[in-house]
């Protein structure tokens, strides 16, 4: 909402008040603070003209020659627009002015005729839009007055955010209200005797419907449409409102006043009843911009004889509109229902100025000053004469008394306020309340429907002591530097992978339907019923496609590094174990490495990766743990593989499918898996076995047996580990060579007893022991031995 | 007996010292003048022959050459190999200003450094993680949290829907944690949540449809608005600095009355809304099966308004582009 100084003057006397401390008390009364600026236009030069003499340009036929008195001197100027005639009393900008965006006006010759200067349309001067032309000034003002003199040029404008709750303060009124509190002024008053001097032709009322709680209505007749005052139209602007004619502007104008929406028909296209009520299903009206809006029974209309002629508090309606010939009016002041008026407005996604103070509540007893307001503003205006103001209002609403605690209010804020600072908060926010030691009885006034509650109040009274001028003190809970299990599993994982050049990623969560379907085709996928883009509207049931997308995009754009993970949550429409009624999701680790980790350093090779590699990352991460063949969509045929811990699939990883490798065009191979956040202990992952340190020599052996292809040599390890398990070793595959269907594997056995140093033939006996058990267990050979 | 005449022989060693090219010259001229062979030896000797006058003052003669022998040649040795590995140091030419080794990746997301900094300065003030589903009802994401149906944060244009019945949704606010945490745990509650939320927004500079919340909630007997003030402006002083001003001003949230903006005063002067905040509404201690005269506040913060303040980064997009030209440089 845009605040004119000026204007809000007009409410309360505030013209003395700096302009920064207007801005403290908008801000420390909720009103945030969007925008503010200074009004000064320069108007040095710009002056009143009076048109003495209107005659044709011998080389033009679009533009006449105007001769002008500008004071002490009479000017030919010529002029495009046609709107005026001899004695016109307009703007002039002499030479050597400045009009809209700076724009220079001098000496000039317009096809052989010397122009001394232009005379202003209303938009060239940047005060409004018009499509009239040249704008009109009132004809007493003498001509060379100084055009700033007419025109109030200094002002301030504020553009506020008022918060939902308060749609009493999306007018000057409810605003200057606000400030009363906070300066100790009080409001100004804005009444003046009405005497009607016709009668009611039309019969109005509310309706049947309780969505509309008041409707008022006033018959205008030998009314002129015509331009409204220079004022409104300054002010109209300024809030940024499109000039139309006095009996619009007039309407825009009380409802940014004081927050009642009003509307104006056509009193000649009027016919019978006016009331109100809930439209027929499919029941069509044309508003006022021409389009043909197709009704349900949530929508509200105003009805001629039950025919639809407006759409109530959202638009007016086509055929009973307001046109430069209309001459007799009927105003409409009501009040709609909150919820209903929203309903409409974004089903037809017609938002108003009117629509949006309807939705957030309006006033419910302004409906009649609403009228009287309109009618003031045609004080001046002797012609036209008005009926008596009619208000149809059912009376449903009423605001309930509600109790405050004094103890409730020290609670909740900490402090003990003053009667008198109660009191006279109350007072300024024209509460009706009373005040006694314990508590405080109100009612809210009707313009407050955030006040229902005790609590509404105490809200009330901490603004208006100050936010800031609170004293702050730092409660603390019990278990200091517990940031819980979670947070503690994902930091670490985190950091084992950051430590071995892993590169975090935040990737969105919706997908396409391919990239779920390439890991997870068994799945049924969650989808967004309104989704923002059609191309991806399902949430991700796996982190590896986002993965390999952020793959794709760094080394399209020849970025270094080819290790990334994610730790976020994959969904499923699977039954949810933990939060019921809810689709199923999980916490997942993803992980995609490539088998070259790019480098530009020639002195060095790109880093060869493989399978192991990435094996050796999820032995760092979690420590132990065994891993399964398993057949998965998306993976290597041989390389895909469950991860199991303490008896539980704990993730998955493997290579990528080489079709798809191929498909992505990929030049390396891509490793890449997931582990399930909830299946992980962190305790288990940091477990640590300490072995003692033996005291004596090493006996090392190296052997090398044939073995079969698929034999894990895992196995061997775990064999030899067991019959030395008296023993400090270690005990590892030094090399695995595989020619067509022949394998060798060397193992070495670096071994050390705790209590004695091995001679030749224990050493010898150890060896025979451990290659006899291998062999007969496995049935593979021992093709040779070294040892040292 | 003739005797040599040693100054003669040490003239001949300085000779030779001179023509040392390598380490090994040095013990080959040890030799020839030190050694068995060496003239020196075969005088010594010859000493037994003379008389005992004549045989200590030649002997002393002797000793003098062969320490004056021994002490220049250490002199020159140590001379001679310091000089040596001064010019094989030489030889060696790296240009440090080059960086052959580049950190490739090991770097977390910028958004989760931000996370881990927030989350640790709450945890030192005794506040733990508490996490929740991103795709939730809509009753925990709005009715309990005071919003009634009718409101407009609900409607389609909003908020991500699951179902045509807008039952389910993906969580606008990680608020949602605060309504399940209070089910399941009785007070006191000091939490944190940090995590996913989503609006129904276009990727653009300013506007994303996935971004970051951290969800502070504490209840606990006697907690006033003043310790929300406190605990609000100890966070912004840990997280930005202790310069750093805060105004708080009221604002509205349907979970909290009243409800504050918390402000801070950034280098230009100019003031920053970096969170939002306020008591708890007992409409909300009501849903979750709480004592209605429960007491406690809550605050919510933006990841990305906090990253992109800190940093100046001005594009959102770029948290969730993952180039690693924006992911390196945090």
């Amino acid at each position: 909402m845009k605040i004119l100084k000026s204007w809000l003057n007009d409410w309360i006397d505030i013209e003395n008040i700096s302009n920064n401390e207007i801005s403290e008390a908008l801000e420390s009364l909720g009103f945030e603070i969007e925008n503010k600026k200074e009004l000064n236009p320069n108007y040095e030069n710009i002056i009143v003209g009076k048109v003495l003499e209107v005659y044709k340009h011998p080389n033009a036929d679009k533009v006449r020659i105007t001769k002008t008195d500008v004071g002490n001197n009479i000017y030919e100027i010529v002029c495009g627009a046609w709107n005026f005639d001899v004695g016109a009393v307009v703007p002039v900008a002499l030479p050597n002015s400045k009009i809209k965006d700076n724009f220079k006006i001098d000496k000039r010759d317009i096809r052989g005729i010397q122009s001394n200067g232009m005379i202003c349309s209303a938009a060239e001067l940047d005060l409004w839009d018009d499509h009239d032309g040249i704008l009109l000034l009132d004809d007493n003002l003498l001509p060379g007055t100084n055009f700033s003199t007419i025109y109030s040029s200094n002002d301030f404008i504020w553009e506020v955010g008022v918060t939902p709750n308060r749609g009493d303060c999306m007018s000057y009124l409810g605003i200057a209200r606000e400030l009363s509190a906070y300066f100790n002024k009080k409001l100004k008053n804005k009444k003046s005797n009405l005497k009607p001097t016709i009668g009611n032709i039309l019969d109005a009322d509310s309706g049947k419907i309780k969505e509309c709680n008041s409707y008022g209505s006033v018959e205008i007749e030998n009314f002129n449409v015509t331009n409204s005052s220079f004022e409104m139209r300054y002010r109209l602007t300024q809030v940024g409102t499109r000039i139309i004619n006095n009996v619009v502007d007039i309407t825009n104008y009380i409802l940014y006043d004081i927050g009642q929406p009003l509307h104006a028909f056509d009193r000649d296209k009027l016919f019978g009843t006016i009331s109100v009520r809930k439209a027929n299903n499919n029941e069509k009206i044309t508003t006022l911009d021409s389009q043909v809006r197709k009704l349900d029974s949530n929508d509200l209309v105003i009805t001629d004889n039950d025919k639809p002629i407006a759409l109530a508090g959202v638009m007016g309606g086509l055929e009973t509109e307001v046109s430069e010939t209309t001459t007799n009016l009927l105003i409409e002041s009501a009040y709609f229902d909150k919820v209903s008026i929203m309903k409409t407005s974004r089903k037809l996604n017609l938002i108003s100025d009117a629509s949006i103070r309807f939705e957030r509540g309006i006033d419910y007893k302004i409906q009649r000053y609403g009228l009287e307001r309109f009618l003031m503003e045609l004080k001046d205006n002797q012609s036209i004469n008005y009926s008596e103001i009619n208000v149809d209002d059912k009376g449903n609403l009423k605001n309930k008394k509600v109790i405050l605690k004094y103890s409730e209010i020290k609670k909740l804020l900490g402090i003990d306020l003053k009667e008198s600072f109660i009191k006279k908060i109350l007072k300024f926010l024209m509460i009706d309340a009373e005040v006694n030691k314990e508590s405080v009885k109100f009612t809210p006034p009707s313009w407050r429907y955030d006040l229902d509650r005790p609590v509404d109040l105490i809200e009330e009274f901490a603004k208006h002591y100050g936010f800031n001028n609170f004293e702050s003190t730092l409660p603390q809970g019990v278990n200091k530097n517990n940031k819980g299990s979670y947070w503690d599993l994902k930091s670490y994982l985190s950091s084992v992978l950051t430590s071995n050049n892993f590169q975090e990623v935040q990737t969105l969560s919706f997908v396409n339907k391919d990239k779920n379907l390439l890991f997870n085709p068994e799945k049924k996928y969650v989808e967004v019923f309104n989704a923002i883009d059609q191309s991806s509207k399902f949430m991700r049931s796996n982190l590896m496609s986002s993965l390999i997308d952020v793959y794709k995009l760094n080394d399209e754009q020849n970025n270094l590094s080819n290790s990334y993970f994610e730790i976020n949550t994959v969904f499923d429409t699977s039954k949810n174990i933990i939060y019921e009624d809810v689709p199923n999701q999980n916490i997942v680790l993803g992980f995609l490495t490539s088998s070259t980790l790019s480098s530009t350093d020639t002195r060095l090779k790109d880093q060869e990766l493989d399978l192991y590699y990435v094996k050796n990352i999820l032995t760092q991460l979690l420590s132990s743990y065994d891993l399964e063949p398993i057949t998965k969509p998306g993976f290597h045929q041989n390389y895909s593989f469950s991860i199991i811990k303490n008896d539980e699939i704990i993730g998955h990883f493997g290579q990528l499918a080489t079709e798809t490798q191929m498909t992505l065009e990929f030049n390396n191979e891509i490793y890449l898996g997931e582990i399930y956040i909830n299946k992980l202990n962190l305790n288990n992952l940091k477990e640590i076995n300490y072995v003692p340190l033996s005291q004596y020599p090493f006996v090392k052996f190296d052997l090398s047996f044939s073995v079969p292809i698929n034999l894990s040599a895992h196995l061997l390890v775990d064999e030899i580990n067991d019959l030395l398990k008296e023993n400090e070793n270690s005990i590892e595959i030094f090399d695995d060579f595989q020619q067509e269907n022949s394998r060798n594997l060397g193992i070495r056995i670096i071994t050390r007893s705790y209590d004695k140093t091995y001679d030749d033939n224990e050493t010898r006996e150890i060896l025979m022991n451990i290659s006899q058990s291998l062999e007969s267990k496995f049935n593979i050979t021992l093709n040779s031995s070294k040892n040292d | 007996m003739p005797e040599v005449n040693t100054d003669k022989i040490f003239a001949a060693f300085l000779l030779r010292l001179e023509e040392v090219a390598q380490i090994e010259d040095f013990d080959d001229i040890e030799k020839e003048f030190l050694g068995k062979n060496s003239l020196l030896s075969e005088e010594r000797k010859s000493l037994s022959t003379l008389n005992e006058v004549s045989r200590k003052k030649y002997g002393k003669l002797l000793q003098d050459l062969s320490n004056n022998i021994t002490s220049k040649l250490d002199e020159e040795r140590t001379k001679f190999k310091s000089k040596f590995f001064i010019q094989r140091e030489m030889s060696d030419n790296k240009d440090i200003s080059i960086d052959w080794y580049k950190s490739l990746g090991s770097k977390n997301h910028v958004l989760t450094n931000v996370m881990n900094e927030v989350v640790d300065i709450f945890a030192a003030i005794g506040y733990t993680v508490a996490t929740g589903p991103e795709a939730e009802t809509s009753w925990h994401n709005f009715d309990a949290l005071n919003t009634p149906d009718w409101h407009p944060a609900r409607y389609e244009s909003d908020t991500l829907y699951l179902d045509n019945k807008l039952e389910n949704l993906l969580r606008t606010q990680t608020s949602t944690v605060q309504v399940r945490h209070m089910q399941n745990n009785k007070p006191p509650v000091y939490i944190v949540a940090p995590g996913r939320v989503y609006r129904s927004d276009q990727l653009d500079a300013t506007h994303s449809p996935v971004f970051h919340q951290i969800e502070g909630l504490a209840v606990d007997e006697n907690l006033t608005f003043s310790d929300l003030k406190g605990t609000l402006e100890y966070f912004v002083k840990e997280f930005f600095g202790k310069d750093l001003k805060t105004k708080f001003i009221p604002h509205f949230f349907p979970f909290t009355e009243p409800s504050a903006e918390v402000l801070v005063s950034w280098k230009d002067g100019e003031w920053l809304e970096i969170l939002g905040c306020g008591m708890v509404d007992p409409n909300v201690f009501k849903h979750v099966g709480y004592d209605t005269d429960s007491q406690g506040f809550a605050f919510g913060v933006g990841v990305e308004r906090l990253a992109m303040i800190r940093y100046g980064i001005d594009h959102i997009k770029n948290f969730y582009e993952n180039d690693l030209r924006f992911l390196r440089q945090f």
